[in-house]
This record gives C-alpha cells, sequence and structure tokens, in this order.
C-alpha cells in the first residue's frame, strides 16, 4: 500500500476513534451562533442583515479551535520523526499538505454541513446562504493551512496556549475581507465571481507553498537547533 | 581578498564593542537632526490652510509610520540572512527589531488616533491605513510572543524567522485587500517617486525628521542588539570580564 493509502487509513480510524473531536468545534459553532441573537436582538430583520457574517466569523473560531492541536499527538507519540525517517523518498511537505487536507475533510467539512442550520436560525436569506457556503468552501483551505503553521510553530513550547492562534489571526485579513465583499455582494443580488475567484486564488496559492513552511516548523521543532 | 570583514560578524564580542561606537554617532547624529527638524518644523514651517496647527503632528506621525513598516522589511531581510548564511547576529537583530517596531507602530497609532481627533473628529476610524497598522502590530506582538513561548534561542529565533518570512509575503496582500476594503485617510504626501504635494517649506523639516527617526531606530536597535548580545554570551570569558570591570 502507499504511504498515501496508509496515512489516508490511519487518518480515517484516528477520527472513528475519537468522534469528540469533529463534534466539539460544531457543538461551539452553534452555541456561539444562539448567543448572537441573545446579546443583540431577536429582531429577524436586523439578524438576516448581520448573520452571514455572524456566522463566518463563528466557523473561523471553531476552526481555529479544532486545528490548534493538528499536530500536537503526532508530535508527542514519534509519528512526526518517523515521517522525517522512513519516508525519505517524499518530501515532508507533501506529507503536511496531505494531513492537512484529510483534516480539512475530517473536521473542517462538517463545520460547514452545518452553517446552513445557523443560517436558517438567524434568517439569513437562502441566496446569501448560498454565497456564504460557497466562501466557506473556497476558503478553509487557506484558513486551515495557517492555522496548522500556527499549530506546528508552537509545537516545542509546552506552555503557548492559545499562541499559535494569536500568531496566525492577523494573516487571515485579506480572506475575511474578500469573504465579507462576496457576502456583501450576495445581499446586493450583484456579481460574485470576480471575488470568488480572487478569494479561490489566495486559498490555492496559500495551500501550495504554506506547507512548505508548515514542514520547516516541525522539521525545526523535532531537529533541535539544526 | 580575505573574508575577515565577513566573519568578523560571527564574533559577538566584535559586534558588541563596534556596536557601541557606531551607537554613539547614531545617538548623536539623531539627537542633532530630530532637535532641528522638530524646532523647524513645530516653530517655523508655515500654518497648515485647513488643517490649521494641528498638522505639525506629521513631523512625528509620518516617520514613525514610515518606520514601523520599514522595519518589519528589515527583519524579513534578516531572517533571509539568518536561513542563508547561519548569522546568529541576524537573529539578534530580528529580536531587537520586533520590540523596537512594535513601539514604533504603537506610537504612530496613537500620535494617528490625537491627529484625528481634530481632523476627523474622532480617535479611531476603521480607515484602511489605520486597520493595516494596526494588523501590523499584531504581527509583531505575535512574534515578541512566539520567541517568549520557545526556551532555546536558536529554536526560537528560527520559528520567527519561518513567521516573518510568511508575514512579509502576506504583508502587500494585507495592505492591498485592506485597501480596496475601506480608505478615508488622505493619501500619502511624501512619495519618492513623484512630487510632493505640499510646499518646500513644510516637507523639509520633514525630511529632516525622517532621517533624523531612522537614525535615532538604528541607535535604538543597536542598543537592544548590545543588551540581548550580553544576555546570550553570559557565560562567555570576555562577558564575565567586562561586567567584572564595570
Amino acid at each position: 500500500m502507499s504511504i498515501e493509502k496508509r496515512m489516508l487509513a490511519r487518518e480515517l480510524k484516528l477520527a472513528a476513534a475519537r468522534p469528540g473531536d469533529i463534534f466539539k468545534p460544531m457543538w461551539f459553532l452553534m452555541l456561539v451562533i444562539s448567543m448572537v441573537p441573545l446579546a443583540l436582538s431577536p429582531d429577524s430583520v436586523l439578524l438576516a442583515d448581520i448573520g452571514s457574517a455572524m456566522i463566518w466569523v463563528a466557523t473561523l473560531l471553531a476552526l481555529l479551535l479544532n486545528t490548534e492541536h493538528l499536530f500536537q499527538s503526532d508530535f508527542s507519540d514519534g509519528v512526526l520523526e518517523q515521517w522525517l525517517l522512513l519516508f525519505l523518498d517524499r518530501p515532508l511537505a507533501w506529507l503536511v499538505g496531505l494531513k492537512l487536507i484529510v483534516h480539512w475533510l475530517f473536521h473542517v467539512v462538517p463545520l460547514i454541513c452545518i452553517t446552513p442550520i445557523a443560517g436558517l436560525m438567524l434568517s439569513v436569506p437562502t441566496d446569501v446562504l448560498i454565497a456564504l457556503l460557497m466562501t466557506l468552501v473556497v476558503a478553509t483551505p487557506a484558513l486551515t493551512c495557517f492555522s496548522g503553521l500556527g499549530a506546528a510553530l508552537t509545537l516545542g513550547s509546552s506552555r503557548s496556549g492559545i499562541l499559535g492562534v494569536l500568531v496566525m489571526m492577523p494573516l487571515f485579513v485579506p480572506v475575511v475581507i474578500l469573504a465579507a465583499g462576496v457576502l456583501i455582494r450576495a445581499t446586493d443580488g450583484s456579481e460574485i465571481l470576480p471575488l470568488m475567484a480572487l478569494l479561490g486564488a489566495f486559498s490555492l496559492v496559500a495551500a501550495t507553498l504554506v506547507p512548505i513552511a508548515v514542514s520547516a516548523a516541525i522539521r525545526l521543532n523535532i531537529g533541535g537547533s539544526n | 581578498m580575505s573574508w575577515r570583514w565577513f566573519h568578523q560578524w560571527g564574533s559577538p564580542r566584535w559586534f558588541y564593542e563596534r556596536a557601541g561606537r557606531w551607537q554613539l554617532v547614531c545617538g548623536w547624529l539623531a539627537l542633532i537632526l530630530l532637535v532641528v527638524g522638530s524646532l523647524w518644523g513645530l516653530g517655523f514651517a508655515p500654518v497648515d490652510y485647513q488643517q490649521g496647527n494641528s498638522y505639525r503632528i506629521i513631523y512625528l506621525h509620518v516617520p514613525v509610520a514610515f518606520l514601523a513598516q520599514a522595519m518589519y522589511a528589515a527583519m524579513a531581510v534578516c531572517a533571509v540572512v539568518l536561513f542563508v548564511w547561519k548569522m546568529k547576529l541576524a537573529d539578534v537583530a530580528m529580536q531587537a527589531i520586533a520590540v523596537t517596531g512594535l513601539a514604533f507602530t504603537v506610537l504612530s497609532l496613537v500620535s494617528g488616533a490625537v491627529w484625528g481627533k481634530p481632523t476627523w473628529g474622532t480617535y479611531w476610524v476603521w480607515d484602511a491605513r489605520l486597520t493595516s497598522m494596526l494588523i501590523l502590530g499584531f504581527l509583531y506582538l505575535g512574534l515578541i510572543g512566539l520567541r517568549a513561548a520557545i526556551q532555546d534561542p536558536d529554536q526560537a529565533g528560527k520559528a520567527c524567522g519561518i513567521l516573518v518570512l510568511v508575514g512579509v509575503v502576506n504583508l502587500p496582500i494585507i495592505k492591498y485587500s485592506v485597501e480596496w476594503w475601506n480608505t478615508l485617510h488622505q493619501p500619502a504626501s511624501l512619495k519618492l517617486t513623484e512630487k510632493p504635494t505640499m510646499p518646500a517649506s513644510m516637507w523639509m523639516p520633514l525630511l529632516v525628521n525622517i532621517l533624523g527617526y531612522y537614525i535615532a531606530a538604528a541607535y535604538l536597535v543597536l542598543g537592544s542588539m548590545r543588551a540581548i548580545v550580553i544576555g546570550r554570551e553570559r557565560r562567555a570569558s570576555w562577558v564575565k570580564e567586562l561586567v567584572g570591570r564595570a
């Protein structure tokens, strides 16, 4: 069996063994969404106005919550070291990229799947909701990569807390701005394709280049000072 | 040709002694330029016909805002030097610049807020340049936090180097996206490629001050680099000698 298939099988088993890891961020997302009308107002017109932005921010936070320790268990039980030792014919960035893709599939896609429910609860109009789903699908690969980098950079320090999140969040700015632009245009009923294309381009570039930085950060934490 | 000029940068002791002399030169030069520029700008430059005297804060605001951005670029150069030539001094410079750069960013935000009150009627608006400056501040803060979280200084330096390089690729994207998102700030009055939009009697003192602040920044960075070098080399015999003598 190829390395890629073995990795996929292992990640599947891990995900099945710990369903809580998939479920908890979704739970968090729904809790944040239920706080919005409580804190603001139950008025459905007002909620429809800000709903899509709120769901975007809540999804972003939930994603950060479950990516924070992305490499932690693989690091502490030595799997990452094994990658470096055994898979010499594969660049580390490729393996890291695979890991990020698998993480996105198992942990981020479920989050995106429940956003329509959140959208209905905040009375977001259907066409905006579709645009919201599209922006999330297109933008989350970039967000996953960046927060994975944060997780990799803080691997070695036991007292980093949410530092990885704090360090990476400023880099989300372009993604959030572009996605918000799409949502505003969807609300107006104007053309969303150009901005969507830009968002997709950013996501693709991030997904290609960031794994290289992540692999450098992992190497740094395993190799110590060399 | 001998490589001495290059290799001596690897010696912390050589740098410590040399930087002390450079610091002295920078300190006096900066002091003279800043006194001349600030007195000229605050006392003798003409009053602006729209903003009155309140515009005079540009003699502080513009130089520190320039520096806040330039220092991130300087840090990126240091990161490249660190990864390509494995020069430890580049890491020391990165550490020193991160703190100084954050200080300049905060200074430019605060001076901007003070200027914003009389001209825009509010301390803070979500304008493009203010927002990207705020994000820049968070990037600096992240670097300082990351370094503080990792115990081994070499490892911390490399982690910061990765973060700086990722950040420097992203900064232009952040800047343009934020600009596209919302812009209200007056366009830059000093550009390298165009004629300034203000009269010479206004921009001459500004130029003196910009130069002054750049040299003052060099003074500050050299000072904190020396302190970091002493801290990291505290077990070396030359440091013990130096401390014993003092």
